[in-house]
């Protein structure tokens, strides 16, 4: 039996949700030896959490449909056997933390699972204090779960699947909500617990560039079908097919691709860390590279004369009503036009200081006039009509029936009358690209379109500033694109940009300054090539610069003075800049 | 009436949970025994003094009593001239004091205010003692409570849940008001038609939010075993200590004794 050897066997595995007319997946075939560590990747929609859900029986057994084909889960028929007994082979941790969180304080949420299948007292304790130990939790017994960090959070639900002593371990999309420490954290505890124990990880995730030297390999689905499966670096390095599945390339890559396809490097030579990456180029520059021009001219300099001011904050400081500072001491000015990145760790202070612009937050001491007016004096509906704000949770704004009524909303509460109203949803519609779903029910559309739509929303009142927190959150590559080039769009029309990201890869690709904070307070400020080439100050308020700045940070001794943060950047080095689309 | 868990650390503290649920039910007992104000003033200072004992802000208590005065003196109307005379067994308590009406109808009698004034005090001291019990037992407590008395699993692990989601969801209602404040939503309409559709853009994500939430607690909560068999391990075998043993003999005495004081002695009555 080919079965008892894997711990996930799936034979010809189709399912179809209820009210579907397509299936979400179709004739899987997949099997996962012991004590492996594979990566599931694919675009939103491709099946991933579908495929989590069936292999440990929720599908169908908690929602209903279809399934044909067979599945098993270390030698069980996960068809023949319940979801709760299945639990203790195969430990699912689902997108969201904090729903999974059912207990109160950190020792009664672990203790959960053992506790349901009335492992004695003793042993739970022992247990329950050894498993918070494996995802670095210990000491927290009696902490209150709603008190945790994200990172924390997430932990947790990590443990209290682990608790089960579970052979097989399956997340989906652990990290989507952290920030890059929390997501390094999670990534040290799987690596831990695999070496730790022989457990299998099954991880569904976006971002690869943390996990590729771990996983042993990559399974990608497209619409529910199993289309490609192999060693990461194998894929990581076939640029064209990354493209065609809709993943995004680890950065440096990028640079190898191009030397590849001019020749010089042979495929298995593309790289895919900082390393790697700096070998190359210091081998092949000497050969095929340019003298380099001292001082280059930046292309993204932009005119910083005459533009009025946007937002000004003078002094401003922020307490909780607990009295804990939040924001001390901000001074600030954002000229119109300009596109800012606010980066930091969670709780740096990047939403309280983005929510004083358009008044849901009032200082404490200080000011803020944002286009000639003081918060203190407009509350935040007056204020609207001036400055969107783009929340991370379209699900949190969203409640009518159409798309076109979700849009009409905020023109109605500024007042606004049929005509002019009908005009402006036209349009917005047409430029967002939803002008297909105008008559359907918003939730029945993806996260990637709901969060279009609350965007959308925003933007038929035809703010002049636009706050953007975390526009990407959970979106596939593709998403992340469209919500980009949006953003850019705007941008270029003139709309002053403040944008909240944890990715720092879209930071440097899209903004032309950057804020960085940390405790409450600025601590860098400038463009994205001054910024991030601070490296030790970022690495103290735990931010990575993305790859291709730390790559340029190896090569300084050989580069021009000005930090690089385009792949082409670095290929222009090798000729006169023929190299199209970065990124 | 606040239901916040204080912690800390007075024999109160840490009487067993049944201990203190006899001690309650015993209050209850004797409280209602005696009718004569007296009494029920002496039981009012003893709730007072093991408020006192756990650091109750008792001034809050006093503030939470202002709003009823209008109850308390109608109340005490009411039982004055509703109480027959003949319902008194002291003859002291069958006096009438005056009538409301000419021609000797709806007489106010002596007894009747006092039994008024019994049900005043009854009501404070029983708003302190569960103030008391509330305040010093913790949530995970009662659901042992529960399980002890055999209330079904799935409703303790309904309450328990409950109180989980509480700030999960406060934190919920916060970004939605908040994303649609963003939106120029403005929550001060006039006329309650006005109100209600103000709310409609936080009620209805609130309610879809919820159902989300709900759909992935089920699935955690099968994830982790919930409902394969009827039992579940208590997380903490709550047990009697020594102090346990003497608050009940203590309990029981005074029941005892009260009861002794009512029906031998037949005192505390009207």
């Amino acid at each position: 039996m080919e079965f008892v050897e894997s711990a996930i066997g799936l034979n010809n595995v189709s399912y179809c949700y209820p009210s579907a007319s397509e299936p979400c997946l179709k004739n899987v075939n997949l099997t996962v030896e012991k004590g492996k560590f594979v990566v599931l990747m694919g675009s939103t929609g491709a099946g991933k959490t579908t495929l989590s859900l069936c292999l440990n029986g929720l599908i169908p057994q908690l929602m209903e449909g279809e399934i044909t084909g067979q599945i098993r889960v270390a030698g069980h028929d996960v068809r023949k056997t319940a979801v709760q007994s299945l639990s203790r082979v195969l430990g699912l941790v689902l997108q969201d933390p904090e729903t999974q969180l059912i207990g109160r304080t950190v020792e009664e949420d672990t203790s959960f699972g053992p506790r349901n299948f009335a492992v004695p007292l003793e042993e739970i304790q022992q247990r329950v204090n050894k498993t918070l130990g494996k995802v670095r939790l210990q000491g927290y017994n009696d902490r209150l779960t709603e008190e945790l960090s994200g990172g924390e959070k997430q932990r947790l639900a990590i443990a209290g699947v682990l608790v089960m002593e579970p052979e097989i371990l399956v997340l989906d999309e652990p990290t989507s909500e952290l920030d890059p420490v929390g997501r390094s954290e999670i990534y040290e505890t799987l690596d831990h617990l695999r070496r730790e124990k022989d457990l299998t990880i099954l991880l569904v995730e976006h971002s690869i560039e943390e996990v590729i030297k771990k996983a042993d390999e990559v399974v990608v689905l497209n619409q529910g079908e199993m289309i490609w499966r192999g060693v990461p670096t194998e894929l990581f390095r076939n640029i064209p097919l990354l493209r065609q599945f809709g993943i995004k390339p680890i950065p440096v890559s990028l640079i190898g691709w191009d030397f590849y396809e001019k020749g010089w490097i042979s495929f298995a030579d593309i790289p895919l860390d900082i390393l790697s990456a700096e070998h190359l180029i210091r081998a092949l520059l000497p050969k095929h590279g340019q003298l380099i021009e001292k001082d280059r001219p930046r292309k993204l300099e932009a005119p910083t004369t005459t533009k009025s001011i946007a937002v000004q904050v003078n002094d401003l400081f922020y307490q909780y009503n607990s009295g804990q500072p939040a924001l001390k001491g901000i001074n600030l000015t954002i000229k119109t036009g300009e596109f800012v990145a606010l980066i930091g760790q969670n709780g740096a202070g990047k939403t309280t200081l983005a929510k004083h612009l358009n008044g849901l937050l009032k200082p404490t001491s200080g000011e803020v006039i944002v286009d000639g007016m003081d918060t203190l004096q407009y509350d935040t509906s007056q204020l609207s009509k001036t400055i969107g704000y783009v929340f991370q949770n379209p699900d949190h704004q969203i409640f009518s029936v159409t798309v076109e009524k979700e849009l009409e909303f905020g023109l109605k509460n500024a007042g606004f009358k049929g005509k002019e109203i009908k005009e402006r949803v036209d349009q917005v519609l047409a430029y967002t690209g939803l002008e297909r779903y105008r008559l359907v029910h918003p939730f029945s559309l993806g996260k990637g379109e709901r969060q279009m739509i609350a965007v959308a929303s925003i933007l038929v009142l035809k703010p002049k500033l636009l706050v953007i927190d975390e526009p990407t959150t959970g979106s596939d590559w593709a998403g992340v694109q469209t919500m980009m080039t949006l953003i850019r769009e705007l941008h270029t029309a003139g709309t002053t940009i403040i944008m909240i990201s944890h990715d720092m890869d879209l930071v440097s690709q899209y903004a032309k300054r950057v804020i960085v904070l940390k405790d409450g307070e600025i601590l860098l400020d400038g463009t994205p090539q001054e910024v991030y080439s601070n490296e030790q100050i970022l690495l103290d308020s735990a931010i990575v610069p993305p790859q291709l700045c730390r790559l340029y940070s190896q090569l300084m001794d050989i580069l021009s003075q000005e930090t690089f943060i385009e792949s082409n950047e670095f290929t222009a080095l090798f000729e006169s800049g023929e190299k199209t689309g970065c990124l | 009436m606040s239901i916040e868990y204080i912690p800390g650390d007075t024999l109160l503290h840490r009487l067993d949970v049944r201990t203190k649920m006899v001690g309650f039910l015993g209050f209850i007992i004797v409280s209602f025994l005696f009718q004569d104000p007296l009494y029920q003033l002496l039981i009012l200072t003893f709730t007072g003094l093991l408020a006192f004992w756990i650091k109750i802000p008792l001034r809050k208590i006093v503030g939470m009593l202002f709003p009823l005065i209008p109850i308390i003196i109608s109340i005490i109307l009411i039982t004055g001239f509703t109480f027959a005379p003949d319902r008194f067994d002291r003859i002291s308590s069958q006096a009438i004091l005056f009538y409301a009406l000419p021609g000797e109808r709806v007489g106010a009698t002596v007894g009747g205010f006092l039994m008024g004034a019994t049900f005043i005090l009854r009501l404070f001291s029983m708003m302190i003692i569960s103030s008391v019990l509330t305040l010093t037992t913790s949530m995970d407590e009662f659901t042992q409570f529960f399980q002890k008395m055999k209330v079904p699993v799935e409703i303790s692990m309904m309450l328990t849940t409950a109180i989980r989601f509480i700030p999960t969801l406060d934190k919920k209602r916060r970004l939605i008001i908040e994303a649609q404040k963003a939106r120029g939503a403005n929550f001060n309409h006039k006329g309650i038609g006005g109100s209600i559709r103000s709310y409609l853009p936080i009620m209805i994500p609130m309610f879809i939010n919820s159902i989300l939430m709900a759909n992935s607690l089920s699935m955690a909560m099968l994830n982790r075993g919930y409902g394969l068999t009827r039992t579940c391990t208590p997380m903490r075998e709550i047990s009697f200590e020594p102090w346990d043993y003497w608050t009940i003999s203590f309990i029981v005495l005074l029941l005892t004794l009260a009861v002794f004081v009512r029906f031998i002695l037949q005192l505390g009555i009207l």
